[in-house]
C-alpha cells in the first residue's frame, strides 16, 4: 500500500458514511466542560430532575421550588441532570519502531486514528489528539463538530514517526494536561524497551476510560509466514542496533513464544487496572475493526 | 620422487598437501567461528527477537561452533582436495608396468625371526611376494593386463629363479624355492641381471636402450650394503616391501681368532669380537666351545656399549667390545666355536667359529758338524722333514736362494754360523750369531749357570742344577735379547726375535759339558725346537664368509668325498681330480666337513676330514632392524607394509568425492537460502 499523502487516504467517504452511525461510548460518567449530548452525573440545566437540596446564599432563585416553600416554608433548590460533552483523547505513538510493517502501522495508527476522531468529531465529543515520541509531544485539542474533520485529518497527515518513544512522558502529559474527563485511545504497538508499565499507570489512575490498542504487523506476529527466515542480522529502526538471529525453527517457535508472554503480560497488566487491551494485527480492515472489533469491546456503539 | 608410507597408503606429494591444509582447514574453521555473514534485514523492533534468542553470543566477535551440515561438507570436499595434493598410491590390485622383476632379499638380516606369526622375515617375504603375485594376476575391478614377473633372489650376488613369465604357478613356484643365506646384501647384481633380460640391443643405434622398464618390487628390511652405489634408470619403478620390525634388536659376534700362545705352544688363546647394534648397551655371556664340547665362559657378563647413529654420514656405528678368553690346552687343534649365551631375534650371528689346525710335523735342517747326540735327538721326533747340511753346502743354498730359510721351521746350528742368518728360526749352539749386535770377548772356562729362568718355556722340565761346562764363549749381548741362562762368566742361553730372525743362542757347546748327560738337555731341545717352530703364530685357517667356496687339496687316491653341512646333511662332491676340489658357494654360516676315504697306499686307514668355519659377517649384515625407506644413490623409496602395493594414483576419485560433495554442499546452501 503507498504512503498516506492526502487526507482521503486516511479516510474514504463510504467508511465514513458508515462511521456516521457511530458513537464513542463510555463504561464512566464524565464531568464536561460544556453541554454536550450525554448524562452527567454533574447536576446542571438539563430538564431531567435529579435532586433537591437545601437553599444557600447566592443560589439562583429561579431553581427555588415555590411549591414546597409553600407547604413547608423552607427554600429548597430543584437540581436538574446536566447534558455534558465527552472528551475524546487519541494518542498515536510517533516512534520510529511504528513505521514498519506490512501493512505498515504508522500508516494504520493515523487510519485508525481518523476514524475514530472523526466518530468523536460527528458526536460533538471534544477530541483531542496526540502524538508523541522522543522528548516530543505533538497536540491538536478541543476539536468539536464534523467541521474540524480535514483540520484533523492534515494534523494527521502530517504526523512523521522517528526517533525512539517517549511513551511514560507522553502518558505523564496527558494524564496531568487537564483535557477533561473522557475515552483516551492509545495507538502503539507497545513495544518499549523500557516497559509500557509506568506510562499506562500515569492514565490508569485518572479517570480515563484508556483503551489499549496494540498494533501490531503480520510479521511480528508470525515471522516464519512472512519471509523471516535463515541467519540474519535485524536491525531495529529504533534503536539501530544489531541482533543477529539464525532463523531456525525452534527460534521462530521461541519468537512466537516470547510475543504471546509479552502480549499476554501488557493485557494482565491493562485488566488490573481497568484498561481495555486489544491486539490488532496491521493486516486486519479497519472497517472491520471498528465495526465488529471495537464494537464488541465496548468502545464504539 | 620422495614416497612417505602413512596407513598403508604411499604419499607422493605429503609437504604439499600438508600445507595446503594448514592453510586452508584452519581459515574455514574461523570463518565459521566468527559470525555468519547474515542478511541484514530491519524490523521495527529487536525487543521479541532477543527474548527469543538470547543470542547474546552474536555481539562476541567469536562464537562456539556449531554443529552445521555446510560446514561438515566443505570440510569433507577440503578434506578430499588436500588428499587428491598429495597423491595417495593405493593399492587397487593393478600394475602400470607390464613387466615386474620381483627382487627378494635372502641375506643373513632376513633370517631374524620378527615376522608375524613367528616367520622369519625371508619366510614373510616369500608369503607377501606370493600374495602380490596372485593380486597381479588375480584380475578385478580396477585390474589391467597380468604383467610378466621375473623372480631374482639376491644376497652376494644375484639369481635368477624364474625368467619373465606369465605362469603364475611358475612364479610362485620360484618363490618358494628360494633359499636363505648367511651372506651379505648387495642390489647392483639383481638389478643389472634384471636388466640384462629387459635391455634390447638396436643394431641402429649404438647403445642398448630398455624397452619398457619395468616395475621393480623389492622385498627386502632395507639392510643393503651397496644401496648408495645403486641408481635408477629412466621409467624404473621401486616398490620397496618392508619386511621385518624396525625395532628388532640384536648382538653378534663380528670376528673370531685364535692364536697359540708364544710361552704355550700347546695352549690356544681365543679371541673374539662382539657388536651390538642396538641403540641401549648390551651385557651377556659367552661361551667357547671346542668340538662339540663347551670349554670356557667368561667369568661375568661382557659389556657391550650400545650403537650410535652418526647423522652426518647416515651410518648406524655398531658398538664394539674386544673379548680375550683364557688359554685352552688344545694341543691336537679343533673346531673353536664362541657363542652368545643368549640369542637374539638374529642367530646366525650369535655364534662364529674357526678350525684350529693340528699340529703339523716340523721340517728340520740341521748344518754343521752334524753331532751324533743332536742328529739322533732329531731322528727320535716325528718330524716332517730332517736335512742335514755341510756349512759349506747351506751357505751355497744361501746364496742361491736368500729365503731358503723359509722351507725349514727351524735350523739348527751345531757349531757353526752361515754367511747369513737374516731371516729363519735357528738353534745355535756355540758358534757366534752375526749381525745381530752379539759380541765375544773370548772364552771361559769352567762355567755353571748362577742365574736360571726356570719360568721360561725352554726350560720346562729342564734341571740346570747339575751342568757344568768346561769351555763357553763369553758374549755381550744387546738389548733386544733375553737372557735365560747365566753364569758369572755371561749369558749362557739366550734368545731373540727380530722381525723374521728368531734364534734361541746356547754359548756353549754341549758336547764341552756334562748337558748331553742330562735329561734336561733332551728336553731343552725339544722345547726349543717347538717354541721356535710355532711362537706366537695363529693356529687357525682364517674362516670363511657366506658366499664364498671350499676349497681342499685331497691327498692322491682319495675318494667317497662328501660335504657335510651345518644343517646335518651330507651331500656327495663329485670332482673329476680328488686332489683339488672345490665346492660352494658356502651359503649359510656354520661348520662345514669335507670327508673323503683316504686311500690304503698311503698309509692312511680310513675316513679323514677338514673342517671350515662360515662365519656370517655381523659387521656388516648384523643390522636387524628394518628400514622404513631404501635409499638409493639418487632417490629415496618410502616403503609399504602390505604385499600387495601397487602403488595406483587415487587422487583422480578424490576430486570426483570433492565435486559430488561441493554439489551437494550447493544444494544444501540453495535449500537454507
Amino acid at each position: 500500500m503507498s504512503r498516506l499523502t492526502k487526507v482521503d487516504d486516511l479516510i474514504d467517504s463510504r467508511l465514513m458514511a458508515r462511521l456516521d452511525r457511530l458513537d464513542v461510548i463510555s463504561r464512566k460518567i464524565f464531568t464536561g466542560k460544556i453541554q454536550g449530548e450525554r448524562r452527567s452525573r454533574r447536576r446542571g440545566q438539563s430538564v431531567e430532575f435529579a435532586d433537591f437540596r437545601n437553599y444557600s446564599h447566592g443560589d439562583d432563585l429561579r431553581f427555588v421550588d415555590w411549591n414546597i416553600y409553600a407547604r413547608l416554608d423552607r427554600l429548597f433548590l430543584k437540581l436538574f441532570l446536566e447534558e455534558e460533552d465527552l472528551s475524546m483523547v487519541i494518542a498515536i505513538d510517533m516512534s520510529q519502531s511504528m513505521d514498519g510493517g506490512t501493512p505498515n502501522k504508522f500508516d494504520y495508527a493515523r487510519r485508525l486514528a481518523m476514524a475514530l476522531g472523526y466518530i468523536g468529531l460527528v458526536n460533538n465529543n471534544r477530541v483531542s489528539l496526540f502524538g508523541f515520541g522522543a522528548e516530543r509531544i505533538e497536540r491538536l485539542t478541543g476539536m468539536r463538530g464534523r467541521r474540524r474533520t480535514r483540520e484533523m485529518g492534515q494534523w494527521i497527515l502530517s504526523r512523521t514517526a522517528e526517533g525512539t518513544e517517549g511513551f511514560s512522558d507522553a502518558m505523564r502529559t496527558i494524564a496531568l494536561g487537564g483535557q477533561g474527563r473522557g475515552v483516551l485511545l492509545i495507538l502503539s504497538d507497545f513495544l518499549y524497551p523500557d516497559g509500557y508499565e509506568k506510562g499506562l499507570a500515569y492514565v490508569a489512575g485518572r479517570g480515563f476510560d484508556v483503551f489499549a490498542l496494540q498494533l501490531l504487523a503480520p510479521e511480528e506476529m508470525d515471522p516464519a509466514r512472512h519471509g523471516v527466515a535463515g541467519d540474519l542480522r535485524l536491525i531495529d529502526s529504533e534503536t539501530g542496533k544489531e541482533t543477529e538471529v539464525t532463523a531456525s525453527t525452534s527460534v521462530l517457535t521461541q519468537y512466537r513464544a516470547s510475543l504471546e508472554t509479552y502480549v499476554a503480560g501488557l493485557r494482565d497488566f491493562s485488566v488490573r487496572r481497568s484498561i481495555t487491551h486489544q491486539v490488532v494485527e496491521t493486516s486486519l480492515d479497519l472497517e472491520t475493526l471498528l465495526l465488529d472489533y471495537l464494537r464488541r469491546r465496548g468502545l464504539l456503539a | 620422487m620422495t614416497q612417505t608410507s602413512l596407513l598403508a597408503v604411499a604419499w607422493l606429494a605429503p609437504v604439499a598437501a600438508t600445507i595446503l591444509g594448514l592453510t586452508t582447514i584452519p581459515p574455514l574453521l574461523a570463518l565459521y567461528f566468527l559470525r555468519l555473514r547474515r542478511t541484514r534485514r530491519v524490523i521495527p523492533s529487536t525487543m521479541m527477537w532477543k527474548r527469543a534468542t538470547q543470542d547474546l553470543r552474536a555481539n562476541a566477535p567469536f562464537q562456539r561452533l556449531r554443529f552445521s551440515w555446510l560446514l561438515l561438507l566443505q570440510l569433507i570436499a577440503l578434506a578430499m582436495l588436500i588428499l587428491a595434493i598429495a597423491q595417495p598410491q593405493i593399492d587397487l590390485g593393478e600394475s602400470s608396468a607390464s613387466r615386474v622383476v620381483f627382487l627378494i632379499d635372502r641375506s643373513g638380516s632376513m633370517n631374524a625371526k620378527d615376522a608375524p606369526a613367528d616367520l622369519t622375515r625371508l619366510e614373510e617375504a616369500k608369503r607377501l611376494a606370493s600374495d602380490r603375485l596372485r593380486s597381479l594376476h588375480g584380475g578385478g575391478l580396477f585390474a589391467g593386463p597380468s604383467p610378466s614377473v621375473m623372480v631374482v633372489a639376491f644376497a652376494k650376488d644375484a639369481q635368477v629363479l624364474c625368467p619373465f613369465t606369465d605362469n603364475l604357478a611358475q612364479a610362485i613356484e620360484a618363490v618358494n624355492a628360494i633359499q636363505s643365506t648367511d651372506e651379505t646384501t648387495t642390489l647392483t647384481d639383481a638389478f643389472e641381471l634384471a636388466r640384462a633380460f629387459t635391455t634390447v640391443t638396436n643394431p641402429d643405434e649404438q647403445k642398448a636402450s630398455i624397452a619398457d622398464p619395468p616395475s621393480y618390487e623389492l622385498f627386502s628390511d632395507g639392510r643393503i650394503a651397496d644401496l648408495d652405489r645403486t641408481t635408477l634408470r629412466g621409467g624404473e619403478r621401486v616398490v620397496f616391501h618392508s619386511i621385518g620390525k624396525p625395532t628388532t634388536a640384536n648382538v653378534g659376534i663380528a670376528a673370531v681368532a685364535a692364536a697359540r700362545t708364544p710361552d704355550r705352544p700347546d695352549e690356544v688363546q681365543v679371541f673374539a669380537r662382539v657388536v651390538n647394534w642396538q641403540p641401549q648397551p648390551y651385557a651377556g655371556d659367552l661361551e667357547v666351545v671346542v668340538d662339540g664340547r663347551l670349554r670356557a665362559v667368561t667369568p661375568k657378563p661382557v659389556d657391550v656399549p650400545g650403537a650410535q647413529d652418526n647423522d652426518l654420514l647416515a651410518v648406524r656405528l655398531p658398538g664394539e667390545t674386544q673379548v680375550v678368553f683364557p688359554s685352552l690346552a688344545l694341543p691336537q687343534g679343533g673346531v673353536i666355536e664362541v657363542r652368545l649365551a643368549t640369542h637374539d631375534a638374529l642367530v646366525a650371528d650369535d655364534r662364529a667359529a674357526v678350525v684350529a689346525s693340528p699340529p703339523e710335523a716340523l721340517r728340520i735342517a740341521l748344518v754343521g758338524r752334524g753331532s751324533f747326540v743332536m742328529k739322533s735327538l732329531l731322528e727320535g721326533m716325528p718330524l716332517k722333514l730332517l736335512e742335514v747340511f755341510s756349512l759349506d753346502d747351506w751357505n751355497g743354498r744361501l746364496r742361491d736362494d736368500p729365503y731358503a730359510p723359509d722351507a725349514f721351521d727351524v735350523i739348527v746350528l751345531d757349531d757353526a754360523m752361515p754367511e747369513s742368518i737374516a731371516r729363519g728360526r735357528y738353534l745355535i749352539f756355540h758358534a757366534l750369531p752375526i749381525g745381530v749386535g752379539i759380541s765375544s770377548y773370548g772364552t771361559k772356562e769352567f762355567a755353571t749357570p748362577s742365574s736360571i729362568r726356570d719360568e721360561h718355556p725352554l726350560l720346562r722340565y729342564v734341571n740346570l742344577d747339575d751342568l757344568f761346562v768346561t769351555s763357553m764363549t763369553a758374549v755381550a749381548a744387546g738389548g733386544e735379547t733375553d737372557v735365560i741362562v747365566e753364569a758369572s762368566e755371561g749369558p749362557m742361553i739366550l734368545t731373540l726375535n727380530r722381525g723374521p730372525l728368531s734364534f734361541v743362542y746356547v754359548t756353549f757347546d754341549p758336547m764341552e759339558s756334562d748337558w748331553p748327560f742330562q735329561r734336561g738337555f733332551v728336553n731343552f731341545f725339544a722345547n726349543s725346537i717347538a717354541w721356535l717352530a710355532a711362537g706366537g703364530t695363529a693356529v687357525a685357517v682364517e674362516p670363511l664368509i657366506p658366499g664364498d667356496v671350499a676349497k681342499a687339496r685331497l691327498p692322491a687316491g682319495a675318494k667317497d668325498a662328501t660335504m657335510l653341512l651345518p644343517n646335518g646333511k651330507s651331500v656327495a662332491i663329485a670332482s673329476q681330480d680328488p686332489s683339488s676340489i672345490s665346492w660352494g658357494p658356502l651359503r649359510s654360516s656354520g661348520i662345514y666337513r669335507i670327508n673323503w676315504t683316504a686311500p690304503i697306499s698311503s698309509g692312511g686307514s680310513g675316513p679323514s676330514s677338514i673342517a671350515y668355519a662360515v662365519n656370517m659377517n655381523s659387521s656388516v649384515e648384523g643390522r636387524a632392524d628394518a628400514a622404513t625407506e631404501v635409499k638409493f644413490a639418487t632417490e629415496r623409496i618410502a616403503g609399504v607394509n602390505t604385499g600387495a602395493s601397487t602403488d595406483s594414483s587415487a587422487w583422480p576419485w578424490l576430486l570426483l568425492i570433492a565435486l559430488a560433495v561441493l554439489c551437494l554442499e550447493w544444494w544444501v546452501w540453495l535449500r537454507r537460502v
